[in-house]
């Protein structure tokens, strides 16, 4: 009895075997503004997010990152969450936060399986102003905080983080996430005792955006399944 | 699976041909330091330098007789890392030790590290130029080879520069139906470029080395295997040019 052969797919395995030997695409990724030291090996996740700088120079941590499938379960949303009230676009930038705040006290967070509505379709607008409510409806239903928008270059689009590390993190993250062919996926990685940082990206029209935006726990498929709708939205051209 | 075997040798080969060989014993199970310094679980090595970015690399490294072929110790702050963990961990730090290898001025770099795909050995595939596999010449072995490669594949993905030197069919026994069945087995299911032609066999002379701390050339009557690692040596330098850092690891 051949000792091998019942056991494998030899198509499959010379197929695995002969993508290892072609040159595999290098996204062109920006790491000259990253603005990590040699010696950076995490964020501390006992250190609160007021002081990433101080982070920094911590004792270091093990990062844990964790990719889980951006599809939605397949049984229907248990509740809704009642839809949010208007916001008018900001008249200003909003203020950058000195820390990517877990302190900030207001916004309610979403319950595990509740997904919020995403922004009204019907209010548009210019692009930044959509990218203002997005922000405005991540701050309110998912308690949000330092939320940046990355283009396929990953160059920054909107930040409110003032944070060019989580850029990087968030850039090499969605990255490392994504497999060829495939569609992309969230990656969340813990950046303090309790703050996630979350990288969503979106396929859009013009191209994957990177949503990352600091959280207070690891977002539930359903969540990110309806960030993903939102930002897709906001990012397309016509309603 | 023979990999600390074939670390230890090969790097002894690249060593004795003149290449300024760092061999760093990236398995928590600390095999290469077992095998080559009686002091090995004294010193701290490769994953204190992780642990603690106060560590120079200067601190790990231990000279051998040959000016050229010198160590690096599992380290003292293994112990926790046996269930492996998430890959990404300990990419900066990784990086950070192959920077340090770099500018001390070592030729090549050869990793042994624990078996599978994930945590650190994920870390530093996700670091390496180049990966070579060994693989041993038994079906069960070759039954796991997918598996092997999807991960690779993965791995390509956070480093594209990653080169597969090729699977290494180790602990082939020439008189043994079965060894010899499931070697023939991986060169047919691979291609050609992707099967070393030199195969490791199964001797007693390694376990003789082992057992007195030495690569097996060192012996008396080692000439015999200390040839199948420098044909080794030829291949892969046919492979892949060996100027500079070429950092190689073992999975």
């Amino acid at each position: 009895m051949d000792p091998v052969h019942p056991w494998l797919d030899p198509i499959e395995v010379r197929r695995l075997a002969e993508r290892l030997l072609l040159p595999v695409h290098e996204p062109a990724v920006q790491v000259t503004d990253a603005g990590f030291g040699e010696q950076f090996v995490g964020y501390s996740p006992v250190q609160p997010l007021g002081s990433l700088t101080a982070m920094q120079e911590a004792a270091p941590q093990p990062l844990v990152a964790v990719a889980i499938q951006p599809t939605p379960p397949p049984t229907p949303v248990v509740v809704q969450a009642p839809p949010p009230p208007p916001v008018p676009a900001p008249v200003e930038p909003p203020p950058v936060p000195q820390a990517v705040a877990i302190a900030q006290p207001e916004p309610e967070p979403v319950p595990v399986g509740i997904v919020a509505p995403a922004p009204r379709p019907e209010a548009r607008g210019p692009f930044l102003d959509r990218v203002g409510r997005f922000r405005d409806w991540l701050h309110h239903h998912f308690d949000a905080s330092g939320i940046f928008l990355l283009d396929r270059e990953g160059a920054v689009i909107f930040d409110e983080s003032g944070h060019g590390k989580l850029h990087f993190l968030a850039r090499s993250l969605a990255v490392a996430a994504r497999r060829p062919g495939g569609a992309p996926a969230n990656v969340h990685v813990k950046v303090g005792a309790a703050a996630t940082l979350e990288v969503i990206p979106v396929d859009t029209p013009y191209g994957c955006i990177v949503l990352g935006a600091v959280v207070p726990s690891p977002m539930e498929p359903a969540a990110v399944a309806s960030v993903m709708d939102a930002l897709r939205s906001v990012a397309s051209p016509q309603g | 699976m023979g990999k600390t075997t074939l670390s230890i040798n090969l790097a002894h080969a690249f060593a004795r041909a003149g290449v300024r060989t760092l061999l760093v014993d990236a398995d928590p199970q600390g095999s290469v330091g077992l095998s080559l310094t009686r002091q090995s679980r004294l010193l701290a090595g490769f994953y204190d330098f992780l642990a603690d970015p106060g560590i120079p690399l200067d601190r790990l490294i231990v000279p051998t007789r040959l000016e050229t072929f010198s160590l690096v110790a599992s380290g003292q702050a293994s112990d926790y890392e046996s269930g492996g963990g998430m890959a990404g961990s300990y990419l900066a730090r990784v990086r950070a030790f192959l920077r340090a290898v770099t500018a001390r001025g070592f030729d090549l770099c050869i990793l042994d590290t624990a078996a599978g795909l994930f945590g650190v050995t994920g870390d530093v595939i996700a670091s390496s130029d180049s990966v070579l596999i060994p693989q041993q010449a038994e079906p069960l072995g070759i039954r796991s080879v997918p598996k092997m490669l999807e991960g690779l594949n993965r791995l390509r993905v956070m480093n594209p520069r990653l080169s597969v030197l090729g699977v290494v069919l180790t602990m082939v026994q020439q008189d043994l139906a079965e060894s010899m069945e499931a070697a023939h087995a991986l060169r047919q299911l691979l291609p050609q470029d992707l099967v070393l032609q030199t195969m490791v066999p199964r001797d007693a002379l390694f376990v003789r080395a082992s057992a007195r701390g030495l690569p097996v050339g060192v012996l008396e009557d080692g000439h015999g295997a200390q040839a199948v690692f420098d044909a080794m040596r030829a291949e892969i330098e046919a492979k892949f040019d060996i100027r500079g850092h070429r950092p190689l690891v073992h999975g």
